[in-house]
This record gives structure tokens, C-alpha cells and sequence, in this order.
């Protein structure tokens, strides 16, 4: 008989010969050394590729011990914990931030009302909002969309990234449209002609506008420049690069221009952020005026308090109320005067005030000398932002056990460096951007500043992802929950304090937000594009 | 014959009994039930993908896939059987799917299944080849493989499937198994006898 091939021996090996070939193989063996050498050749063969396939346990992931489908409990616990955590973040801005900053505008002529409620709810700006009666429902729906996210993700596990994305643009769409009850104009160059009444709110974008008209309500833009020479019985809100106010504007002005010029009356307050803002000697302000602005220049009269944080101010008109100036310098000239308190907060190093002797003063010109003390100085400061850490820390925990998988695919993106800060800085740009232009064109104002609410949380949530790259690195990679949670640990007290170093703090702070973004958006892409573009080593081998 | 075989959860695996209770409470819909079932099995089902797929992240992905695949489907599960088998039949189908959906390493085994070389290896030269090399390097070896090489050897000698299960598994037909196997244990040759292959398994 002829040698035995290759395959029959292997067959006969794994027992899958017909019995009388197997026979008949055997017999050949016993007498042929050479089969018989191959024969136990492969013999060997199974048994170290058994043995080689058998060993090499590889520790199970973490996220595969989480049992899928079952996690009720620690899910609900982990909303709880969120919602405290929320809590806290809300009650720890507001009493950090939002309380002082009240306070201050509420001494300055935004009294009797609360801020928010008359920047927020009463102001033009959420004309759609009124229909809601206000922050409950806002809360509700936000509860209700937190129970669909959850919902969708245990439904379809797979689209969850997208599912809570569409959600937030579903939410955004679904907010009522600030247009419904306005009057919606968009042009090039726009004039409200002399003789023309609108008896609606106007909203209106284009290059250039005029109002010679009247408007009979408020009156809200986006322009490169706007110039009211009509009557607007409501409020201003503007966005514009120059703002020129020579007519009249009942209500109050709220404007973020680069230049603000009134000659004409403002029949309440104005609340502005510009490059510089000139009250005419022709201008009057019926309220109070609050504004932040490299130059100020006040020749008209204000009925109530002026506030103004500035680079230099000059004043020359009257205030009806108190003055509270912080700035770099100021001159009060001869024909101004305060009828209220006047208060000049002035920096260490900046010129004392020139005041004209012939100004009157209801009480003397009170003068402080600022410190101007670094944040590093306060023990304050640190404790704040282990505070805020430990929250950073908290949010990541929540995040994780909320998410495992996509957590841990998050982790594993951020080693991509190219491609994640590649794919980071597009994102983050064009985010931003878009946000704003959405936001710009008025339309969509809702979905903008969800968008930009989406953004910054994500910005938040990059040192916490970037930390547990930084811990990675330093630990070796996570294999499981826990051992990624300590990474967490470890890294983002490294992160944050290199962000908080002085200059190269803005720099680490700009890398961290573009690299978290794009590892988030990597994760994000991968899932969504799962199957189709898969390179055939898996998305991450490293 | 092959004494030294172990079996890590493999379907056959003696001393290891099923949790048949579990099995039961579970098609009836109870999730702690599941959650035995899982804690149970997904380590076994972990390491099988880990094996049959490229990269670890496939693996972990795979295997999420499969207990969802698995949980809907348990109705359909024939208690007379042993569960294992099922499980690992639904595991193989789930991960030779994937890796046929990802064609690019594939279009070099394009229907010359049949056409297997018959020649008469050296078997010195063969019992050297393989005895040389580590467990390490051999699972190594394995990422060089065709899917379906691949995909073959780990049903047989990971799982233990038998040739009929391999057959249904890759959808050969039985008769070819044999062939599969021998030509994946070539192709095993071939990536460990490379130089390359030495070089490319050290640190990735």
C-alpha cells in the first residue's frame, strides 16, 4: 500500500474514518515508519494547538459582568445619584456664582425682581416660554426626556448614543418656536419706514437695519449695525456691532454690541456687554444702567444707579441713583452729579480718579483700592475645586455604571491620539460654531443653546476622560469597572491641577476639552458606523 | 487519543453540570434566573470570542451580543439538549456572521476549498515546527489566519464541537471539515515558520 496522505491521517486521528479504512490505515502504519512519525506529528499538533487555545485566561471584562437586562437597581440608584449630584453642582453655582452676582445687580436698580425670572422668563428673549408657566414644566420635561433616554437605551442598546443626541435635538425642536407670535423680518439692509406701525414684536437678522418707524412691542435683532430713530414701546434686545439708539425705546435695552450709542430716551434700564458704550448728553436712561465695557462714556442723565465694570469711564451727566464704577480709571467731570452713593473700586496699581472739583456729590466719593489677589492666594478657591473635583469624580462614577461599555470605549478612544484630537478639535469648533449660528438665526434658538448646553457638559466631561487616559497610563489599562473607576482616581486630581497651573493651565485646558470631545465623538462614530466600516484589526489594538 | 485536552467551558466539559434550574426559572422569565445564566456561561462565551475574533474589543462586543441574542431567543432552546451546545452553536453563528460580513480578509480563500495539496508533508520538520513555539505564539499565529481557518480550529479544538456541529457552524458541507481543518493547520504552519511571523509576535 502507498502512503497514507495528510488528511486521512487526520481523519483517522479525530475518528472520522469509515471503520474498514481505518483498518486498513492502522495496518499500513504498523508497518510504515514514515506514516507512522506523521501520524503522531499531527497528534502532536492537536494537542498543543488544544492546549495552546485552552490557556491564556484572559481576565473577563468588567463590563461583561454587569449582567445585561438586569441592572435595575443599580440603574435606578445611579439615577439618584445623579440627580443629587445635579443638586449639588446647582446649589454650589448658584451660592458661588449666581447669588453674589444677584445681589450686586439687585443693588444696582434690578430690584424688587428676580434677575433670572426678568432675563429669562419676562424678556422677549423666551416669548415662547410664557405659554409654559415656568420652571416646573421646564423641569418636568427634562425628567420626562431623562425617562426616555433611559427607556430607548434599554431598547435599542446599540443606537443609545444616538437615541439620546436625537433626543436632545427632538427636545430642542419640540420647544416652542420664539417666531410664533412676532413678526419675522431678514434682509440685507432693513428699514422700518417712518410712517410704518408694527403692532407685533419684530425680530429681525440683516446687515444693516433701521427703525424710523413705530414698533409696538419688542423689538430683538442680529445685525452688524442697528439704528433706532423710531419709537419701540417694548424692549431692545440686540446683537450688533454697532448700536445706535436716537429715538425712543420704552422698555429696557439689553444689548451685546461692540459700540452702544444713545442719544434718544430709554424709558427703563439698560443692561449691556459692549466694547464701548457713549450716553449722549442728549440721552437719557429712565432706569438704571448696568454695563460691562472697555470705555464708558456717560454725558446724558440716568433716573436710577449706574453700575458699570469698565476700563475707563468718564462721566459727565447725572445719576439718579448711586454709582458703583470698577475699573482702571475714571474721570468725573464738572458737570456731573450723583445723587446716591458714589463708589469707585479701583485696582493697586491703576490711577486715582480725576474728579472735577465742580461735580457735586450727594455723599463723597467713596474710593477702594481693590487687592487684586490671584485665586491661588485663597484657600477658598482650592477647596472649591476639590468640591467641584469630587463632583467631576462622582459624574464619571454615575457615568460608568451607567454606561460601561461606552464608558470603557470612551477610555480606549482617547489612546487614538491622532484621530482623537484630530476628530476633537474638528468637533469642537464645529459645535461651537454651529451652536452660535444656529442661535443667530433666531429659528432655532432653542436647539442652539441645547446644543450649547451639550457642548459644555461635554467640555465637562473631558477631564474626566482624560483623566482616566492619564491614569491609564500611569496604572496600566483598566481590564474591569473598578480598575477604571481607580484610574479615574488617579488621573483626574492630575488633570485638574495641571489645568489650573497658570499659562500652560489654558493650554492643557483647550487640549483636554478637544481630546475628550473627539474620543467621545470617535466612540460615538464606531457605534453608529458598527459593521459597515470596521478595519479588519478592530477599531482599537493598541 | 488527545488526553491533554481541557476544556475551559467548552461544551463537553465534564464536572462542570449545567445549572439546569436556572436554565428553566430563565425561559420562564425570571431575570435573577438570567443573571445566574449569565454570570454562569459569559466568562466561557468571553474567552470563545476572544479566540474566534481579531481583537479583544470584538470579543466583549460579541459576547454582549450573543446573551442578547440568546435571552430572545431562549424560548426557542430545546431543554432536552444540553444548553451549552446551544449556546455555543448560537455564539459560532453569531461570531463566523461577523467576521463573513467583514469580507476584507477573506477574498484570498475564494472557493478552493476542495482543492487541498496532497502531498506528504516532512513530519520531523512538522513536529518541530510546532513543538518550538510557545501557547502564546500559536494564539498569536492565529490572528494570521483566514476567518474561516481560524473560526475552524477554534470550533474544533477550543469547543470541541464535533465535525457535524463545525459543518453547520461554517456551512461546509461535513465531508469538507476535514479539509478545513487540515488547510487551517497549514496556514497555522505557514505563519509560524515565517520569520516575520516570529518578529511581528513580540510586543504588538
Amino acid at each position: 500500500m502507498k502512503h497514507v496522505d495528510e488528511i486521512s491521517c487526520l481523519l483517522y486521528l479525530e475518528g472520522q474514518l469509515e471503520r474498514a479504512r481505518a483498518l486498513e490505515l492502522s495496518a499500513h502504519v504498523d508497518e510504515c515508519s514514515s506514516c507512522r512519525t506523521l501520524l503522531r506529528a499531527l497528534e502532536n499538533e492537536s494537542r498543543l494547538l488544544t492546549r495552546a487555545l485552552a490557556e491564556g485566561e484572559e481576565m473577563v471584562p468588567a463590563r461583561l459582568l454587569v449582567i445585561p437586562g438586569h441592572a435595575r437597581e443599580p440603574v435606578s440608584w445611579a439615577w439618584v445619584g445623579t440627580l443629587g449630584l445635579a443638586a449639588t453642582a446647582v446649589y454650589a453655582a448658584w451660592t458661588g456664582y449666581v447669588e453674589p452676582w444677584r445681589q450686586q445687580l439687585e443693588q444696582a436698580g434690578f430690584s424688587g425682581n428676580n434677575l433670572l425670572n426678568l432675563l429669562l422668563f419676562q424678556g422677549a428673549f423666551w416669548k415662547g416660554w410664557q405659554s409654559m408657566i415656568g420652571l416646573l414644566e421646564i423641569l418636568a420635561m427634562m425628567t420626562l426626556g431623562g425617562v426616555g433616554i433611559a427607556l430607548l437605551r434599554r431598547r435599542f442598546r446599540r443606537w443609545s448614543a444616538a437615541a439620546m443626541i436625537l433626543t436632545v435635538f427632538a427636545i430642542g425642536l419640540g420647544m416652542p418656536s420664539t417666531t410664533s407670535a412676532a413678526e419675522f423680518r431678514k434682509g440685507q439692509s432693513m428699514v422700518v419706514a417712518q410712517e410704518e406701525i408694527i403692532k407685533n414684536d419684530l425680530i429681525v437678522t440683516g446687515q444693516r437695519l433701521r427703525i424710523d418707524g413705530t414698533v409696538e412691542g419688542d423689538v430683538i435683532s442680529f445685525s452688524e449695525s442697528l439704528e433706532v430713530n423710531g419709537h419701540v414701546t417694548g424692549d431692545l434686545i440686540t446683537f450688533a456691532r454697532t448700536l445706535r439708539v436716537n429715538g425712543r425705546v420704552d422698555g429696557n435695552i439689553r444689548a451685546i454690541a461692540n459700540n452702544a450709542i444713545i442719544s434718544g430716551t430709554v424709558g427703563k434700564n439698560i443692561l449691556s456687554v459692549v466694547e464701548g458704550l457713549t450716553l449722549d448728553s442728549k440721552g437719557t436712561v429712565g432706569g438704571s444702567v448696568t454695563v460691562f465695557c472697555g470705555s464708558l462714556s456717560m454725558d446724558g442723565n440716568m433716573g436710577r444707579d449706574l453700575l458699570a465694570y469698565s476700563g475707563h469711564a468718564i462721566l459727565n451727566g447725572i445719576v439718579g441713583g448711586s454709582m458703583k464704577i470698577r475699573g482702571a480709571d475714571l474721570t468725573i467731570g464738572p458737570t456731573a452729579e450723583i445723587k446716591g452713593t458714589a463708589l469707585y473700586e479701583q485696582g493697586a496699581r491703576s490711577h486715582k480718579p480725576e474728579v472735577s472739583p465742580q461735580a457735586k456729590f450727594a455723599s463723597p466719593l467713596e474710593i477702594k483700592i481693590v487687592e487684586h489677589h490671584r485665586p491661588y492666594d485663597r484657600p477658598g478657591w482650592y477647596i472649591w475645586k476639590i468640591i467641584w473635583m469630587g463632583a467631576a469624580f462622582l459624574l464619571g462614577l454615575v457615568l460608568i455604571l451607567l454606561m460601561p461599555r461606552f464608558s470603557s470605549d470612551v477610555v480606549s478612544s482617547t489612546h487614538r491620539y491622532g484621530a482623537a484630537l484630530g476628530i476633537g478639535l474638528v468637533v469642537w469648533c464645529g459645535a461651537l460654531f454651529s451652536a452660535v449660528i444656529i442661535c443667530v438665526t433666531v429659528v432655532g434658538l432653542a436647539l442652539g443653546i441645547s446644543m450649547l448646553t451639550f457642548w459644555l457638559l461635554v467640555n465637562y466631561l473631558a477631564k474626566i476622560i482624560v483623566g482616566a487616559w492619564l491614569g491609564e497610563m500611569i496604572l496600566g489599562r483598566s481590564t474591569d469597572t473598578g480598575s477604571l473607576v481607580a484610574r479615574i482616581a488617579v488621573g483626574l486630581p492630575i488633570v485638574v491641577a495641571v489645568m489650573m497651573v497658570p499659562a500652560i493651565g489654558m493650554l492643557a485646558t483647550f487640549l483636554v476639552w478637544i481630546w475628550g470631545m473627539g474620543a467621545l465623538s470617535l466612540t460615538i462614530y464606531h457605534r453608529l458606523h458598527r459593521g459597515t466600516v470596521m478595519s479588519p484589526a478592530g477599531p482599537v489594538t493598541a | 487519543m488527545v488526553d491533554a485536552r481541557r476544556q475551559p467551558g467548552g461544551m463537553s466539559a465534564p464536572g462542570k453540570t449545567e445549572p439546569t434550574e436556572a436554565i428553566s426559572r430563565a425561559r420562564a422569565g425570571n431575570t435573577e434566573a438570567w443573571g445566574d445564566l449569565y454570570q454562569f456561561y459569559a466568562p466561557a462565551i468571553f474567552r470563545f470570542c476572544r479566540r474566534a475574533l481579531p481583537t479583544r474589543e470584538d470579543a466583549e462586543d460579541a459576547t454582549m451580543d450573543i446573551f442578547l441574542k440568546v435571552r430572545k431567543n431562549l424560548a426557542q432552546f430545546d431543554s432536552s439538549r444540553p444548553f451549552s451546545a446551544w449556546l455555543y452553536k448560537v455564539a459560532a453563528n453569531h461570531c463566523w456572521d461577523l467576521l463573513r460580513r467583514r469580507r476584507s480578509r477573506q477574498d484570498k480563500e475564494t472557493g478552493d476549498l476542495e482543492t487541498l495539496p496532497l502531498e506528504h508533508p516532512d513530519p520531523g520538520q512538522l513536529e518541530q515546527l510546532i513543538a518550538k513555539h510557545t501557547s502564546e505564539e500559536i494564539r498569536r499565529a492565529l490572528d494570521k489566519l483566514s476567518a474561516r481557518g481560524r473560526m475552524a480550529l477554534v470550533l474544533r479544538y477550543y469547543s470541541d464541537m464535533s465535525y457535524e456541529e463545525v459543518a453547520e457552524a461554517l456551512g461546509v458541507r461535513r465531508a469538507f471539515v476535514g479539509v478545513v481543518l487540515l488547510r487551517a493547520r497549514h496556514e497555522l504552519r505557514e505563519a509560524l515558520g515565517r520569520p516575520d511571523a516570529m518578529a511581528a509576535g513580540g510586543t504588538p
